[in-house]
């Protein structure tokens, strides 16, 4: 374990030089900025509330990684978020089983989307784009299918919201924190120590080629999109130990939020490069700017715009180093 | 690219909420009518032209389904309709930003040759044409909810609707009357609402921004209202420099959760609040959201919101929210269909305010008020 | 000939730690086919992309046309009359041949485009150069060398006055070349000046006048082409002598087991009925001219594309192999002609691509042993003489030759006994080819078997044991190296049916 510690971190030095480098410094710049421009940012809760508020967006940045590295993209995670939310949450509500039962069908949801957008995108070789613009549709119309069209709202004392954030006395700790970090260095592992990250990576670089040395891209190609569907499923448990009502057939957009975020990282639309490590920092980029914008009194739609210059920025960079390759 | 993405959401939003539509309409369907009618849905349109005269049936068109308010209305026009010996179809587009899936549905339910429509358009600009349509086929049109605003006289016959600027009002003098004795300068007063497009949204808050004002005026005290720039210029409260008391208004980027509880948070920790009004569900919710790190609603901050849901149930019932305005969405879904059957008799119809009540930890389970709660469950 | 149009003087051009071009001339006359030859890497496309305004020189004057210019961009020098004809076509393949050479001056009647006065403008261009191409066809349906000529086309059509081929035969057919001459000579005639930038010595030989070589960025010398040898040219370039003997005899034994026979292949239209064998230490050539079915042969084989019918014996044991991971299991590596898009991962590191098609020996328990997979990459990087500072660095930065050997490493740590060398050195420079010749020869030496497909007839000759001959999908001949000339191939290449 030391050795491949020393390993990341020679990886980290090499890489962190470009994107990620300048990324953290982004995010220590906002922080820096927003917490001189207003006192209610440099407060405890708001720090906890921004936490809060970034988990699940953690989640779906960390699974859709994995989708953009294969050189594609997953649009179904916002809606398909909150779809397995209001599933497993169904599940607990309408029909009475353990809240546990519930957590478990909300994952299980993301998996299996994350099957059939594998399928639809490795075996069926549609265009990633198109096929989980699709499945976004479907998980949107799904949710209200099941629930007949009204929200609905995870018991308040679910044990798994708990574990999100734990309140000792007065006090309540970002737990979940520690969640997306240990989330974070799984997989960061996973993708660059294991055997099936080092081919998703290679598929996304050149997916050919690796075929050609004979690896079973296919089944590695669609294991990229069970895993940003797992994680799509975590989100929506963090989603529904975050919010109390989730509302059928909303979650359009939050796909974006994730998908900037990592793109933001350094993940290249390209395909082929990427770390999780500057997901997460994607992640709190987007987080920073959506609590610290208001704060400074900017209008709704100067939030937009702002956010959208900081991913083109993102995605400049990405293309002039996608020029350099 | 987000062009794309959103025409294309739109269409499937359409036909995701058509399949629930029809889901609903079977199920309503099923209870009253002979075996024959229940298969309505599929065969509507052959079976519809023959059955008039005899058999009533009324589409609807709602604004939505998401939020449980929807249900309730939809429960209201199904008793009243079953009462009545009609048969309704209910329906509404996937979100309240889905334009032009509900104009794609007001099509289908002309198409299906109604006795009567009921429409909550969400544009009536966008609706026109097949409002024009229904007319020219002597289809009775019925507004509800925020109705059909600004169409051209005689195209819809009435409306069944909450008065919102008046239930704005109301909030604001319930709110008022927890906070008078904590009203000093310096004092600064949240209104979270979800957007500032919506017609009955807008009204909630102007109601509650104008009557506030006009009541901390009566104490003495200078006002201000700041924040999102549509609330602030149709709102009658001037724009004053260092006033005492400061409405300060919040609308989020989008209808996103994190953004309005961000909003939440950022109003519960502004020095000097005294107490914050979220303008619907979605605004309340994230309000309640915001509070579970802060721990000020009910106690320093007096918390109000407005539909139900059992998020804001349960922060009624333990005082996190002084309390909340519902409107009578089962009166109103009633009431519609009783104007539908009028309209459909050919007797005349009139305007009707479907009306709106202050709920709080005492009266919540007071029939006459729980009946309206959506997500309400009996107290243990 | 001529008089000189363009000249070059003392051009220099220095990038973030390469010296690309170092003081370089180049003189380029009217009526007259200048080669522009040296290894990969010499500053032939630098100078090129100095002269057309892709890249601004840090010294040194251009003269065109007697004024000193320096132009701005691509299409200013296009403007101006000097034109490249690129390697990779710059065509849209979904619009037709008049489209296409009217693109971006399109000939209008009012608002709308006419595209009947297009294909007439274009049917006259290509009767002037006796070029029989229909304007009205899709460019996607034409073969690569009339695609090239309306590239010509398209120059000629600009009022090119200096026209600059870089590497035009790469995928042409020698009949195709041919009439590429031809155009090339009779453009000559009437005057025209043009480079002519290319590997091969043949073409060399066959077509210019003069010779100018250049080697590290910096010129070498131009020498007349008819009054010089090939080896001459080539000690220019790399400064050494290098014979290209053609092999005399099989080196293989005659009781030689079979390792591998192919009975009846059928995939597709390119493979029709093929079957050989080869045996252990062999060095099966195969040749034939482009499209002649030799790469679609060893996909199917390698279960890269899906074959119709055959059966395939290892060691006389009967094999189904369906993709190219079942291959692997039998031992076979393929080493594609086209590395970047099939041989290598370009964005990943020499050791991550030795090991790609063996990961499982690299193992330790869930984790990859980078320790291992170093040691291995980098007994390989010394074994085959692969020049990469580290085995952590992403092949995008080597060079052809050098990737060619990242792949051989990669089957090598596959241990792979059949070896299936498509194109081994397109787009090598002159050195690395011998030395991954030496290569070959060390593997066949070990006792593995290569099949080695190759549009060189040189290469054909100088390395292979036995030759098979295909056309049209069909194999015409098979003929023992001993036997072999350069006329006998050729006949079976054209044995059409």
């Amino acid at each position: 374990m030391a050795g491949n510690d020393k390993k990341s971190k020679n990886f980290l030095v090499s890489k962190i030089g470009g994107q990620q480098l300048i990324v953290l410094g982004v995010i220590v710049a906002l922080f820096a900025f927003f917490c001189i421009k207003s006192d209610i940012f440099r407060s405890y809760t708001t720090i906890l509330s921004m936490l809060d508020f970034s988990y699940f967006v953690a989640f779906m940045a960390i699974g859709v990684t994995f989708a953009l590295i294969t050189g594609g993209n997953d649009l179904s995670i916002g809606t398909g978020m909150v779809c397995y939310g209001i599933i497993g949450g169904f599940f607990v509500t309408k029909l009475g089983l353990p809240v546990t039962v519930g957590f478990v069908i909300t994952i299980l949801c993301g998996v299996l989307m994350g099957c059939f957008n594998g399928f639809l995108v490795a075996i069926l070789e549609l265009p990633p784009f198109i096929a989980t613009l699709s499945t976004m549709m479907i998980a949107r119309g799904l949710g209200s299918i099941v629930t007949g069209g009204s929200s609905i709202t995870w018991p308040a004392d679910a044990w798994f919201k708990n574990i999100f954030k734990i309140s000792i006395g007065e006090a309540k700790y970002p737990l979940g924190f520690v969640w997306v970090v240990l989330a974070v260095t799984i997989m960061t592992i996973f993708l660059r120590h294991t055997k099936p990250g080092r081919y998703i990576i290679a598929i996304g670089s050149n997916k050919e080629a690796t075929r050609l040395s004979g690896v079973n891209v296919i089944k590695w190609h669609m294991l990229a999109y069970i895993i940003c569907g797992m994680f799509t499923g975590f989100a929506g448990v963090a989603y529904s130990a975050t919010f109390p009502t989730i509302a059928a057939g909303s979650g359009a957009g939050l796909e974006l939020d994730a998908i900037c975020a990592a793109i933001i990282g350094g993940t290249s639309m390209y395909g082929g490069s990427g770390t999780i490590f500057g997901t997460l920092l994607g992640v709190y980029v987007m987080s920073i700017l959506k609590t610290g914008l208001p704060l400074i009194g900017l209008q709704a739609n100067w939030q937009q715009i702002i956010t959208g210059i900081v991913l083109l920025v993102a995605v400049f960079i990405d293309v002039v180093r996608g020029k350099k390759n | 690219m987000k062009k794309k993405v959103l025409s294309a959401l739109l269409s499937v939003a359409m036909v995701a909420t058509l399949l629930v539509g029809c889901g609903g309409s079977k199920e309503e369907a099923a209870a009253p009518a002979p075996e024959a009618t229940t298969e309505a849905p599929a065969e509507e349109e052959a079976a519809a032209p023959e059955a008039t005269g005899e058999a009533l049936h009324f589409e609807i068109v709602s604004k939505g389904l998401q939020h449980e308010y929807w249900q309730a209305v939809k429960n209201g026009c199904e008793s009243k309709a079953q009462e009545l010996g009609a048969t309704i179809n209910f329906v509404g587009p996937a979100s309240e930003s889905d334009i032009q899936p509900q104009v794609d549905m007001l099509n289908a339910a002309v198409e299906a040759n109604p006795t009567a429509i009921g429409l909550a358009a969400l544009s009536t600009e966008a609706c026109m044409d097949a409002i024009i349509e229904a007319q020219s086929q002597n289809i009775p049109i019925v507004g509800f909810d925020s109705g059909v605003p600004g169409a051209p006289e005689g195209a819809i016959l009435a409306n069944a609707a909450t008065d919102n600027y008046n239930a704005g009002v109301m909030a604001a003098v319930e709110v008022f009357n927890l906070i008078k004795d904590k009203l000093a300068a310096g004092a600064v007063i949240g209104v979270m609402c979800q957007d500032a497009t919506g017609e009955s949204l807008i009204n909630r808050g102007l109601g509650f921004i104008d009557k506030m004002a006009e009541l901390v005026a009566a104490e003495g005290l200078t006002v201000t209202v700041q924040g999102n720039d549509k609330y602030v210029s149709d709102s009658k409260v001037e724009v004053t420099e260092g006033a005492d008391v400061t409405l300060e208004v919040k609308v989020p980027a989008s209808v996103d959760n994190t953004a309005s509880a961000n909003d939440a948070t950022a109003l519960l920790q502004t020095p000097g609040i005294i107490a914050i009004y979220g303008s619907n569900e979605f605004s309340a919710n994230n309000l309640v959201t915001a509070d579970g790190n802060i721990g000020k609603l009910g106690k320093e901050v007096v918390g109000a919101g407005f539909d139900s849901g059992e998020t804001i149930i349960a922060a009624v019932r333990d005082g996190r929210l002084a309390g909340a305005i519902t409107q009578a969405p089962v009166a109103m879904g009633e009431k519609l269909i009783e104007m539908l059957y009028a309209a459909a008799n050919g007797e005349t119809v009139a305007d009707v305010d479907t009306g709106c009540q202050w709920y709080n930890a005492e009266n919540i389970d007071n029939p006459e008020i729980c009946q309206n709660l959506y997500g309400y469950t009996a107290a243990e | 000939m001529g008089e000189v149009i363009l000249t070059m003087k003392g051009i220099d051009k220095s990038f973030p730690g390469v010296h690309a071009l170092d003081h370089v001339d180049l003189e380029i006359r009217k009526g007259e086919v200048l080669a522009l030859m040296g290894e990969n890497g010499a500053g032939k496309s630098t100078l090129m992309k100095v002269l057309t305004g892709i890249y601004k020189k840090d010294e040194g004057t251009i003269t065109y046309e007697g004024k000193e210019i320096e132009f701005e961009n691509p299409s200013a020098a296009q403007e101006a009359g000097v034109i490249i004809v690129h390697q990779e076509l710059n065509m849209l393949s979904h619009l037709t041949v008049a489209q296409n050479i009217f693109i971006g001056r399109e000939i209008m009647k009012g608002s709308m485009i006419d595209d009947a006065k297009m294909n007439e403008e274009a049917a006259k261009l290509f009767k002037k150069l006796n070029i029989d191409i229909d304007p009205a066809e899709t460019m996607g349906n034409l073969t690569v060398g009339k695609q090239q000529m309306c590239e010509i086309a398209k120059a000629i059509s600009h009022e090119a006055k200096v026209i600059i081929f870089d590497e035009p035969s790469a995928a042409l057919t020698e009949t195709e070349i041919e009439e590429l001459f031809k155009i090339i000579r009779d453009l000559r005639d009437k005057g025209m000046a043009m480079v002519y930038i290319s590997h091969r010595m043949d073409e060399i030989k066959a077509i210019t006048d003069r010779v100018t070589v250049m080697r590290d960025g910096t010129y070498v010398g131009t020498i007349i082409t008819k009054d010089s040898t090939k080896d001459d040219i080539i000690n220019m370039m790399v400064g050494r002598v290098i014979y290209e003997d053609p092999k005399t005899q099989s080196n293989v034994p005659k009781d030689a087991p079979v390792v591998l026979k192919v009975e009846h292949l059928n995939a597709g239209k390119m493979v029709k009925d093929v079957s050989f064998e080869l045996h252990k230490g062999e060095i099966l050539g195969f040749s034939g001219l482009m499209g002649a079915g030799r790469t679609e042969t060893a996909r199917a084989l390698f279960g890269a594309d899906p074959k119709d019918s055959g059966d395939i014996y290892i060691n006389g044991q009967k094999v189904d192999i369906k993709s190219p991971q079942d291959a692997v299991k039998y031992g076979i590596g393929y080493l594609s002609e086209d590395r970047k898009r099939y041989g290598v991962v370009v964005g990943k590191t020499v050791a991550e691509n030795t090991t790609m098609a063996t990961m499982e020996k690299f193992m330790k328990g869930l984790f990859i042993n980078k320790k291992k997979e170093d040691e291995v990459a980098w007994t390989h990087v010394k074994a085959l003489k692969t020049k990469t500072p580290t085995v952590d660095t992403e092949v995008v930065n080597l060079s052809g030759g050098n990737q060619q050997k990242v792949v051989i490493a990669k089957w090598l740590t596959r241990d792979c006994d059949i070896l299936i060398f498509d194109e081994p050195t397109r787009g090598i420079d002159i050195g690395a080819k011998s030395e991954i010749y030496t290569l070959m020869n060390e593997l066949v030496a070990q006792g593995k078997s290569i099949i080695m497909i190759s549009s060189e007839m040189t290469e054909v000759l100088r390395m292979s044991d036995r030759v098979i001959v295909m056309c049209e999908g069909r194999k015409t001949g098979e003929i023992d190296i001993s036997e072999a000339t350069q006329e006998n191939i050729m006949h079976m290449a054209t044995l059409r049916k």
